[in-house]
């Protein structure tokens, strides 16, 4: 037998075997994976910044890695530590990172002048922003929020909450935050913003009932652009645009596959943390995963895609409202747009 | 239901007794003492486990507000005393060396003027102070939340990487220069310091300290796992545990009490007293295993079983011992009774002395023993006296029945008469009588009689009618003469008062004229051939033997071919259906009535057999007698 054909029997030996063992375990994961490569210095590499610290906001990363995923679509991608001191999307345009997380409309809002940043992937389907305040400090409508103090974070995904107070027309004091929600757990704010996967959670824990909190969930109350999604530089796309398709293959499997196998999901994500000397508690991570799941999957075809509907409808706001100054194509934005 | 011997000793029935009544004495026991020794038992417990808590509590709070000292007369140094950087510097370098519960201090943003940030710390016994760099500091809680709310700050453990690099908690004190923020004070403790505190051995030996932060964050526990991961109310989530997010909004908001914890969590199983600090609020508990809390009452509860075992084994003992001496005399008299039982009425009663009451058993029972054979004896004199009477009674019978003539077709020969009798007496012997004999060799006498009452007396007047009659028949030819010689007879010699009710014929067997008496009998009905009858109801006299010289009349009946004459006495008249009513005269006619045509033998088997029909079932019992006889004149045949 030649050393050829010894190579592909190899291969589809090693097919077989990893196709039996997803079959049991989900239908999700009967997916097929480009064959991988047998040398890692032949690897692309990659630097992935996410937009913030180990959890499971990223476990589809985190299970792509862990499962080869990426290495299978021929990429080498390198999990780069989030630093306060440099948002992601600043290490993307300095040149630091090659794929970071940004949220649509802060992405816009970088591009006012010029498209610096191009989406490649829209991972969350949804606007997961709350903005919530406590009953005790009669904080009961929207109404009630008008002039009073919004914790917002200083950086990242602010956009959406300074949007949709304008579009609401509601004249609120920003107080710019990192991420406690001490400030708000201490009154020292009467409005926090929080994501619903994480800081809302953080303040169910913290001992503070719902039925206490007055919540505005920006999705119901008609803001419906989604958040989170993967961008490039727009030279390193056209430079390497196999590449991103390939990362956000793997990345969108990695999702599939910690969707049904939460268990082993959260144990890598627990393990994670705790090497990162991060407070880690199963149920928040749980709950995190969960939501995660609602953001990314409202159906397998929609994953990752960057609808249309939803681009324009954020481009029309961001001009209305955030004085966007020019109306950028989808297509140039979006540029594996179908 | 008891089955088996054994189970009906009295040994055993006094020991089940024992058992069920010592078994609900003891479980109500248990139940009291349970429910009693719980509750003081847990008050004790809970009196250890608050002090304990106070314990911590009093440590923890005497170096937090020794700390909150600290920085308020640095404040005070500053704001007062206008000491220089220099001076003030030299006050807190002093401060930190001799107090090594402080970790760091931090001066920051414009407490000096034109001054940069700084942190204070002492490592190996050197004091270090170093600059803060850029801005970043301005958006941390230890900074933002007392500058905000212009509050002092106790923050939740945090790290300061500009530091030690260790995880601390910081006392943060803003500082207001005529109503104007100029910077804030802040001094750190590590974290480590009160995780000591927590976790260090104390007076009260007794579960395991925890501290609580104000979002309910485990600060302290005996689990590092939990430590600064998890907040009450995260556990609470992961094991659905309602309680234990009650117990973590109950600390958070500074209250204090007990509470049980179920469930599987790291608390699960445990009483959780809790207690808050007074200086930052974070609040402390004390967790203890029910288990280990309810050691004393289980001991308690331990020891009370065994010693109900074994005073219940105890008195099993004694009882089965004691009734076995008691029972052994019973035996023995069980055993005499079945003896005098089976007639030997000399067996020898036992004697006991093991106490009174078997005692006077045994002496009733020797007076019953000595009872009984006197009984006995009586009883044998009494059924000899008996029999004798009985069988002299049967030879009365039976001379009696041979006074009654024997049933024969033609009686004497005599080819005019038939007759045919009987007598059916309701005991051996009976007070009726019948006879028919021949006078002389043309009058052929018959009677009929009932003496009153029954028995041997009745007997014996019978036995002297049926005597008396035929021998002085030949001397009065007449039935009212020979009835009145026997009326005589009778009031003389009848010792009782008994009187004698007769029907006396004569019949001339050449003209077949029939004279007859009725001295207080039943009528006599004479049968024609034709199944017809006649019923001839007077009397001559009253009954015999009650008036001496009484006169008695007669009658005197022509007889004709195929006439049947028909006697009998009150035992037919008498005779009792179920319902109590007699069978009369009226009866008896209707008897008649379906009788064949006349024969003496065929119609009294008839009548007896009629009468034993309607009195079938009925209790009450008369002498029957039944006399019928034929007469055909020779002359007409």
């Amino acid at each position: 037998m030649d050393v050829q054909k010894r190579i592909l029997v190899m291969l589809i030996l090693f097919g077989l075997m990893f196709s039996c063992k997803t079959q049991k375990s989900d239908s999700r994961d009967e997916l097929t994976y480009p064959k991988a490569a047998s040398d890692s210095t032949s690897l692309f590499p990659i630097r992935f910044r996410p937009k913030w610290q180990t959890q499971a906001q990223f476990a589809g990363v985190y299970m792509a890695i862990h499962k080869g995923l990426y290495a299978q679509h021929g990429l080498d991608v390198q999990l780069q530590s989030v630093l306060l001191t440099e948002p992601a999307v600043d290490a993307l345009l300095q040149g630091h990172g090659d794929i970071v997380h940004v949220d649509l409309l802060n992405a816009l809002d970088l591009c006012r002048e010029q498209t610096k940043i191009v989406n490649i992937a829209q991972i969350n389907q949804k606007n997961s922003v709350y903005l919530v305040g406590k009953k005790s400090n009669g904080i009961n409508s929207l109404e009630d929020f008008r002039g009073k103090r919004l914790g917002l974070w200083r950086s990242g995904s602010n956009m959406a909450t300074r949007l949709f107070l304008a579009q609401k027309g509601i004249p609120m004091e920003i107080i710019n935050i990192d991420w406690s929600i001490n400030l708000f757990a201490q009154n020292a704010v009467d409005v926090i913003n929080a994501m619903d996967y994480n800081e809302f959670h953080q303040i169910l824990q913290a001992g503070i009932d719902s039925e206490d909190l007055f919540i505005a969930k920006q999705q119901e109350l008609g803001l419906t652009v989604p958040d989170e999604g993967f961008y490039v530089r727009p030279e390193f796309y056209k430079a390497h645009p196999n590449e991103c398709r390939a990362f956000v293959k793997a990345t969108l499997d990695g999702w599939l596959y910690a969707f049904s196998h939460e268990q082993e999901t959260l144990d890598l994500v627990l393990k994670m943390m705790k090497e990162d000397n991060l407070r880690a508690n199963r149920a928040h991570q749980q709950w995190m995963l969960n939501h995660m799941k609602d953001a990314i999957m409202p159906s397998i075809a929609e994953m990752g895609i960057l609808k249309r509907k939803n681009y324009e409808e954020a481009m029309d706001l961001m001009i209305k409202y955030m004085g966007f100054p020019r109306r950028i194509p989808y297509e140039e934005f979006y540029p594996d747009a179908e | 239901m008891l089955s088996k011997k054994e189970d009906r000793t009295l040994a055993y029935q006094l020991i089940s007794f024992v058992f069920a009544f010592m078994l609900i004495i003891f479980l109500a026991s248990i139940l009291v003492t349970r429910a009693f020794y719980n509750r003081v038992i847990m008050d004790n417990q809970l009196d250890n486990m608050r002090h304990l808590a106070h314990e911590r509590i009093h440590l923890i709070d005497s170096i937090l507000f020794r700390v909150e000292s600290f920085a308020t007369m640095s404040r005070t140094a500053i704001l007062n005393y206008g000491l220089s950087e220099e001076q003030h510097f030299a006050f807190l370098s002093e401060t930190l060396m001799e107090n090594p519960q402080v970790h760091s201090i931090c001066l920051a943003d414009r407490v000096y003027e034109g001054k940069e940030p700084r942190i204070l710390y002492t490592m190996r016994h050197r004091f270090y102070s170093r600059v803060i760099r850029g801005t970043e500091y301005r958006y941390q809680d230890w900074f933002q939340i007392p500058q905000m709310t212009q509050k002092p700050y106790w923050t939740e453990p945090w790290v300061d990487t500009e530091g030690k690099g260790e995880m601390i908690i910081s006392y943060c004190l803003p500082i207001f220069e005529k109503g104007v923020n100029t910077g804030l004070i802040r001094f750190d403790i590590e974290l480590g310091y009160l995780q000591e505190i927590i976790s260090g051995s104390g007076y009260f030996k007794i579960g395991s300290s925890f501290l609580v932060s104000t979002t309910g964050t485990l600060v302290a526990h005996s689990n590092t796992e939990l430590i600064m991961n998890q907040s009450l109310f995260s556990i609470a989530e992961e094991y659905q545990s309602p309680v234990l997010a009650d117990l973590g909004k109950a600390m958070v908001s500074g209250k204090q009490g007990h509470i049980k914890i179920n469930g599987k969590s790291p608390f699960g199983g445990t009483w959780v007293y809790y207690q808050p600090l007074q200086s930052n609020h974070w609040s402390v508990g004390v967790a203890v295993e029910e288990d280990v809390l309810m050691r004393e009452v289980d001991t308690i509860l331990m020891i009370q079983t065994i010693a109900s075992i074994l005073i219940f084994l105890s008195v099993a003992i004694i009882i089965y011992a004691r009734t076995l001496n008691v029972s052994r005399p019973l035996k023995r008299l069980a055993i005499a009774a079945d003896r005098i039982g089976a007639g030997d009425f000399d067996a020898q009663i036992p004697v006991s002395n093991n106490s009174f009451e078997i005692s006077t058993l045994a002496q009733s029972f020797a007076a019953m023993q000595s009872s009984l054979k006197d009984y006995i004896r009586n009883l044998r004199i009494t059924t000899d006296e008996k029999n004798q009477i009985r069988g002299d009674v049967i030879y009365a019978s039976e001379i009696q029945n041979k006074l009654i003539p024997t049933n024969t077709t033609h009686p004497f020969g005599i080819k005019e008469l038939r007759a045919y009798g009987i007598l059916e007496p309701a005991g051996d012997i009976g007070g009726d009588l019948y006879d028919y004999f021949m006078i002389d060799d043309e009058h052929f006498c018959f009677v009929i009689a009932d003496v009153l009452g029954k028995g041997i007396v009745a007997a014996m007047a019978m036995t002297m009618v049926s005597t008396l009659l035929p021998s002085i028949a030949p001397y009065y030819k007449t039935s009212n003469e020979l009835l009145g010689k026997l009326n005589n007879f009778l009031c003389r010699n009848n010792i009782e008062t008994n009187f004698v009710t007769a029907l006396l014929g004569i019949i001339d067997l050449k003209t077949g004229r029939m004279q007859y008496s009725n001295c207080g009998h039943l009528p006599l009905f004479i049968r024609k051939m034709d199944r017809s009858y006649t019923r001839y109801p007077d009397t001559h006299s009253t009954a015999l033997g009650v008036f001496e010289d009484m006169p008695i009349d007669y009658d005197e009946i022509d007889l004709i071919i195929g006439d049947e004459l028909i006697l009998f006495t009150d035992g037919i008249t008498e005779a009792m259906n179920t319902k109590d009513e007699f069978l009369g005269i009226s009866g008896f006619e209707e008897i008649l009535r379906k009788l064949p045509p006349p024969n003496p033998e065929t119609t009294a088997k008839g009548i007896l057999s009629e009468v034993h029909k309607y009195a079938r079932g009925a209790t009450h019992k008369d002498d029957i007698t039944i006399l019928v006889i034929d007469y055909k004149h020779p002359t007409i045949s």
